[in-house]
């Protein structure tokens, strides 16, 4: 009687259904391997900001950076995008969340760069990565992972102004400082739970406190410029 | 950009994360009632005493219990997943969703087991996945998903249920139904040990599914040597001294709490 009841079939089915899943999440972790790499290499060569103050310099790693990266990751996005199914965007999203914020830091920084302290806003992030920016358009750029860039990089400026200052630009250091206050501010409006942006929220904090010091350090030697000028 | 423009920025994504976040939290809470719903479901379902003769009163109750389920809390969540991801509040549906499998699983084998000749299959997912698609008046339709992960997992609960059961039969005296459930147990085992997925959740259950098969062999086992025992002696069996055997009280019934 009720030993009819075991559909055994069932599990054969199932089995099916989760190679199917490993399959596609193969390919998904080719297609981030590669957005990961083209992430790294921007990295690295945007390191270039913390030993020069060469504003030429520094405009044309951030050129190269957009035409020889960026342009990559769109089309990393692009075949990311063609394989997940609509509407399961959040199925496969952890194997490429990490990358996309990253990448985040890395527009941020750039953008940070070629406008002289500007923030990046998530609409503009999402169109430097081919990305839509709500989830009913299709692949789009999630709100955390977009905060969370943002967040990695209030970091890097930190390192940023300190070597700044040991190249002599103060003024740069200062501009920093304000970026960094109007970006906590900005955190402040955020009712975050006790998740990921919240913890690194709290890393803000230790962030603002080194530059504060950096900023006391170059005021009480009186090397603050006068009207914010060089000099 | 001027500190009021990055503040107005921030206000729009402060917003957008409200939303997400009472929605999650609004979702979590309804999760909770098809729990706690159908474990009560469950409970109901180990009423039915083949002594008292009730099996249709029960089985009647927990259809229209798991129904009411459908069409009301389950009906809120599509409601709210109406045209989103919804592997985004996956967690926060999950837990109600295997709990609800469980006890509808459950009561789908009670069903199968009161009707010897005619004994139903169990469901599949995508039998389930039907009960849980809505069509409004204006023919918007709405789901809460089955996922298929969850719905495995959720039939792995179920497998403690009948051990339970197997065990509680013992002591009404139902040995015929003692000895189904423990084949039936042997099946499913045989078909989780088939599945060739890594999962952390699905290797648990599978563990607690191969204890729960530990006892129930144990039951079939001194069943049979009882049963011969008797025979021999001249004895009528009594499936009760089994229990004693195996030193399992008649109303053990160990759950996850919420009683």
């Amino acid at each position: 009687m009720s030993s009819n009841f075991v559909n055994e079939e069932l599990f054969t089915k199932f089995q099916e259904y989760f190679d199917h899943e490993q399959e596609l999440r193969d390919n998904v972790r080719q297609i981030t391997r590669q957005i990961e790499l083209a992430s790294k290499k921007a990295d690295t060569k945007l390191q270039l900001i913390h030993s020069s103050v060469d504003k030429e310099r520094i405009a044309s790693v951030c050129a190269e950076v957009r035409r020889d990266y960026f342009t990559e990751c769109v089309e990393g996005f692009k075949n990311l995008a063609e394989i997940i199914p609509p509407g399961q965007f959040y199925r496969y999203n952890d194997h490429w969340n990490f990358t996309t914020q990253k990448l985040i830091f890395i527009i941020g920084l750039t953008v940070y760069l070629e406008t002289d302290g500007d923030l990046v806003t998530r609409e503009q992030a999402a169109e430097t990565l081919g990305l839509k920016c709500s989830q009913a358009e299709g692949f789009h750029l999630d709100i955390e992972d977009y905060l969370l860039g943002i967040l990695q990089m209030a970091s890097e400026l930190t390192r940023f102004a300190t070597n700044s200052v040991t190249l002599g630009d103060y003024n740069r250091a200062l501009k920093i400082s304000k970026f960094l206050a109007d970006l906590n501010s900005g955190f402040r409006c955020l009712n975050l739970k006790n998740d990921a942006i919240r913890k690194r929220y709290d890393g803000l904090k230790y962030e603002i406190k080194k530059i504060e010091g950096i900023r006391y350090d170059i005021s009480i030697r009186g090397l603050i410029p006068a009207n914010g000028n060089e000099n | 950009m001027s500190t009021e423009e990055l503040l107005k920025e921030f206000g729009k994504y402060a917003k957008e994360l409200d939303t997400k976040h009472d929605r999650y939290e609004r979702i979590i809470k309804i999760s909770r009632d098809v729990t706690i719903e159908s474990k009560r479901i469950i409970f109901l379902l180990h009423t039915i005493d083949p002594n008292k003769n009730n099996f249709e009163k029960v089985l009647n109750e927990a259809k229209d219990r798991l129904n009411k389920v459908c069409l009301t809390s389950f009906k809120s969540i599509a409601k709210e997943l109406s045209d989103l991801d919804q592997y985004q509040y996956l967690k926060a549906f999950a837990p109600g969703l295997q709990e609800f499998i469980e006890s509808y699983t459950y009561y789908e084998y009670c069903s199968s087991a009161s009707n010897p000749e005619n004994g139903q299959q169990m469901c599949s997912w995508e039998d389930l996945q039907k009960k849980l698609t809505y069509e409004s008046e204006e023919g918007k339709k709405t789901y809460v998903l089955v996922e298929p992960l969850e719905f495995i997992l959720g039939v792995g609960d179920l497998t403690g249920e009948l051990m339970r059961k197997c065990i509680n039969s013992l002591g009404s005296g139902d040995v015929s139904s003692s000895f189904n459930i423990a084949n039936s147990l042997k099946s499913f085992y045989t078909c989780y040990k088939g599945l060739n997925v890594h999962n952390r959740e699905l290797g648990r259950k599978i563990q607690t599914l191969r204890n729960s098969l530990l006892k129930t062999d144990n039951v079939s086992y001194n069943i049979k040597i009882r049963s011969e025992e008797a025979v021999k002696l001249g004895k009528t069996f009594d499936p009760r001294e089994v229990l004693e055997e195996i030193n399992a009280p008649k109303d053990e019934h160990v759950d996850e709490g919420f009683f």
